[in-house]
């Protein structure tokens, strides 16, 4: 750890530089982190918060509680599933719409900036929006010849999915565009010459090219999606249909509604664990954690 | 490094930068108050917007004549908000002076023990505890030695009736049991026309009609700190409230994905004959809906279901015990300057004011009096006197999301037109167990 240190130090490197940045992540990072770690560990609900200090020191009580009393393993399904599953989902409609793009046609800034718009819409909106549309007597079930609950029930859990697709899948549209243009045009150049056809182009030149932006974009998406609050929330509403009961909305309740903060901050560290995970599988993937820059 | 000082440490980064921020806000209540700022939250109002910006100035400068000191209102746009700030300011130990809270979240506020409580010479200060109507003191504290919630407004919940509707049924008046309410709604069920409109989907209605039917049948559902929502009475109300779509087919099946507003609207359209659990507030709505003028108000049936008079041990509350308490901040430097704000707001003017703005009932006992003879408000001011408090435990909250939950997890059933008798039993069982956890859990 210490040599690659030493060695950018020796070569003048302004690590200075790295100040503004660092006192901002202890203030808005670690110290609120290291503080909800400790939260997590005692009974502290509404008779306590008054002298939150004071609150009695339980250890890994929460944790337990929190597994074993509470819908938390239950949740943690619900959110690794929908996310996983519209992860997966926005990959075709993201890839599909950054190559039908590519090409220069008329009106296609147009078309680029309106396949955007569900992106940069807020949750909120998104949420009351498809709320109506999801009403037992709304659009949904008029054009789908359906009838009944989307908003609650097993369909509910698809509803999240669609939703959640519907707004989160530009985002792999943009990284992947962005990683189209960064094709030098050479090797497009290149593999026409070779009498590469579009598929085989397509298949052995862009799509590899394109994996580093794409991965991110789903590693991006995944976690979105696990930490997403508002969109189930203005969705369904609380307390949750069991079906789209996830964690961001289950921790919520436990701290804004049941007033048991310590057992809330415990599971919130729990989904940090959650989110950690593939986020530690991208960073090794893509090597930023070894310090390949250096060398 | 030991728990404590850990910890000392710890809040004392996260409080530090905000605190020399606030550093100036020394003062004292005697003397000159010149330069004193009071600071007060209370919930926007959204039907009154421009009004509630009219009546913040107004206050703001009669309390300038009066004391010399200002007033700065705060709004919180929702339950969250209030939450998160209340929060914030008792952990911090500062923020506001004086936090207007719905009557139902007090027990919650008392149990943070971060507000006043008030003493007989603290009722003085805001016109003696005899100025406010008894009914509405209920939910102010644990008991009368322990009081920190100042009643300031009443909503009571009643029941609007299409007048027209009922009418042509041959129906002279609303039933007083909920089994012949039931009997009404179904004689008024055609052509596209419902006996109620409930939303089955909001966030608070549901419990409040469970609340209020088993109390009447003599079985509240958190009594001395034990809970009874398994108890036979609770399912008997949830059946009943549930069968109103499911089986006895008196209100619209898109109901199951309604809130209060949806339901008020049903009724404004002329498709609902019953709107139950509707505040005074409604009737801004209403008014300008097709029913303008063809509808009343009348209080719900205080007969339990499956009962014909009130049983023994039974309440017959009309509504929870609804409205604004307003409570006054322990680490206010300025209490007695709050009192006087709180005093000044539930005067006799100002509650009657405030009533004509804003609709809400007046806690002032002349105030309340002199609107006692309008007949348009019969009901609403019956309903106030005939409110019965929730039950004052800190879990409260939490004993209301579990009855609320019991009626989101039923929907799917309820949509497919059936109340599963083994699935009900189970969720009140999960129910009572979580609501009895945090009822062991009160200190």
């Amino acid at each position: 750890m210490t040599s690659p240190r030493r060695t950018a130090t020796r070569r003048g490197r302004p690590l200075w530089m790295f100040l503004p940045g660092g006192v901002l992540t202890l203030l808005v990072i670690i110290v609120p982190l290291v503080l909800a770690l400790y939260i997590s560990l005692l009974d502290l609900d509404q008779y306590s918060i008054r002298e939150w200090v004071g609150a009695e020191f339980i250890g890994f009580e929460n944790y337990v509680e929190a597994v074993r009393d509470s819908n938390l393993v239950h949740a943690i399904g619900i959110s690794i599933g929908y996310s996983a599953l519209v992860t997966v989902g926005c990959l075709p409609i993201g890839l599909a719409a950054a190559i039908a793009t590519q090409d220069r046609f008329k009106g296609r800034a147009l078309v680029r900036s309106i396949l955007l718009v569900p992106y940069v819409l807020p949750a909120f909106v998104v949420g009351s929006t498809w709320r109506i549309i999801f009403q037992p007597d709304g659009v949904a079930n008029g054009l789908l010849g359906t009838s009944g609950l989307w908003l609650n029930g097993p369909r509910s859990f698809w509803a999240l999915v669609i939703v959640a697709l519907w707004s989160g899948w530009p985002l792999v549209y943009l990284l992947a565009a962005a990683g189209l243009q960064s094709v030098d045009a050479t090797v497009h150049e290149a593999a026409a010459l070779d009498g590469a056809g579009w598929w085989a182009k397509l298949r052995h030149v862009v799509l590899p090219q394109l994996r580093g932006p794409v991965s991110l974009a789903l590693v991006i998406s995944f976690l979105h999606n696990v930490n997403s609050f508002t969109l189930p929330f203005v969705l369904f509403g609380v307390p949750s249909p069991y079906d789209v009961e996830v964690l961001p909305v289950l921790t919520y309740v436990e701290s804004f509604q049941n007033f048991e903060f310590g057992l809330s901050v415990a599971m919130a560290v729990v989904s940090l664990i959650l989110v950690a995970i593939p986020m530690a599988v991208y960073l090794r993937a893509v090597r930023l954690d070894t310090g390949r820059g250096l060398r | 490094m030991n728990r404590r000082s850990f910890a000392v440490l710890a809040s004392a980064l996260l409080l530090g930068s905000t605190l020399t921020a606030c550093g100036s806000d020394e003062g004292s209540d005697s003397g000159d108050n010149s330069g004193v700022t009071l600071t007060m939250l209370m919930g926007v109002n959204n039907i009154y917007p421009e009004q509630q910006r009219a009546w913040f100035t107004e206050v703001s400068d009669k309390f300038k004549q009066e004391t010399g000191a200002s007033v700065r209102f705060e709004t919180f746009a929702s339950a969250n908000d209030e939450l998160t700030k209340i929060q914030t300011s008792v952990v911090s130990g500062q923020g506001p002076d004086v936090y207007a809270l719905g009557t139902t979240f007090t027990p919650t506020a008392y149990a943070t023990g971060a507000f006043v409580e008030l003493t007989k010479d603290d009722w003085d200060k805001v016109g003696g505890r005899d100025r406010f109507l008894p009914a509405t003191l209920g939910i102010s504290g644990p008991d009368q030695e322990h009081e920190v919630g100042i009643p300031f407004a009443s909503r009571p919940f009643v029941m609007a009736y299409n007048k027209d509707l009922l009418t042509a049924a041959g129906i002279d008046k609303p039933a007083d049991s909920w089994d012949a309410l039931r009997d009404q709604a179904k004689q008024l069920t055609k052509d596209g026309t419902y006996g109620l409109a409930i939303g089955y989907a909001d966030g608070f209605d549901p419990w409040k009609f469970i609340w209020a039917m088993t109390i009447q049948a003599g079985t509240p559902v958190v009594k001395d700190g034990k809970a009874a929502l398994d108890g036979p009475n609770t399912k008997t109300a949830y059946q009943n409230y549930l069968g109103w779509l499911a089986t006895d087919k008196v209100v619209d099946p898109a109901a199951v994905g309604w809130k209060n507003a949806q339901a008020i609207a049903a009724f404004g359209d002329g498709k609902a004959a019953f709107l139950p659990m509707v505040s005074a507030s409604s009737k801004v709505t209403l008014d300008k809906s097709k029913v303008a003028g063809k509808y009343a108000y009348a209080v719900m049936p205080t007969i339990p279901p499956g009962a014909t008079s009130l049983p023994a041990g039974g309440v017959g509350a009309t509504s929870i015990l609804s409205g604004d308490n307003v409570v006054v901040a322990k680490y206010s430097k300025h209490k007695d300057l709050a009192l006087a704000l709180v005093k000044l707001m539930t005067s006799e003017q100002m509650q009657t004011s405030y009533y004509k703005t804003f609709g809400e009932l007046p806690t002032n006992q002349a105030a309340a009096t002199a609107l006692g003879s309008d007949p348009a408000l019969a009901a609403i001011v019956e309903s106030a006197g005939k409110s019965e408090n929730t039950p004052f435990t800190g879990a409260w909250g939490q004993v209301q999301l579990e009855l609320t939950n019991v009626v989101v997890q039923s929907i799917p059933d309820l949509s497919a037109g059936r109340v599963d008798d083994g699935k009900l039993t189970g969720l009140l069982g999960q129910a009572q167990t979580k609501a009895q956890q945090a009822l062991d859990k009160a200190k």
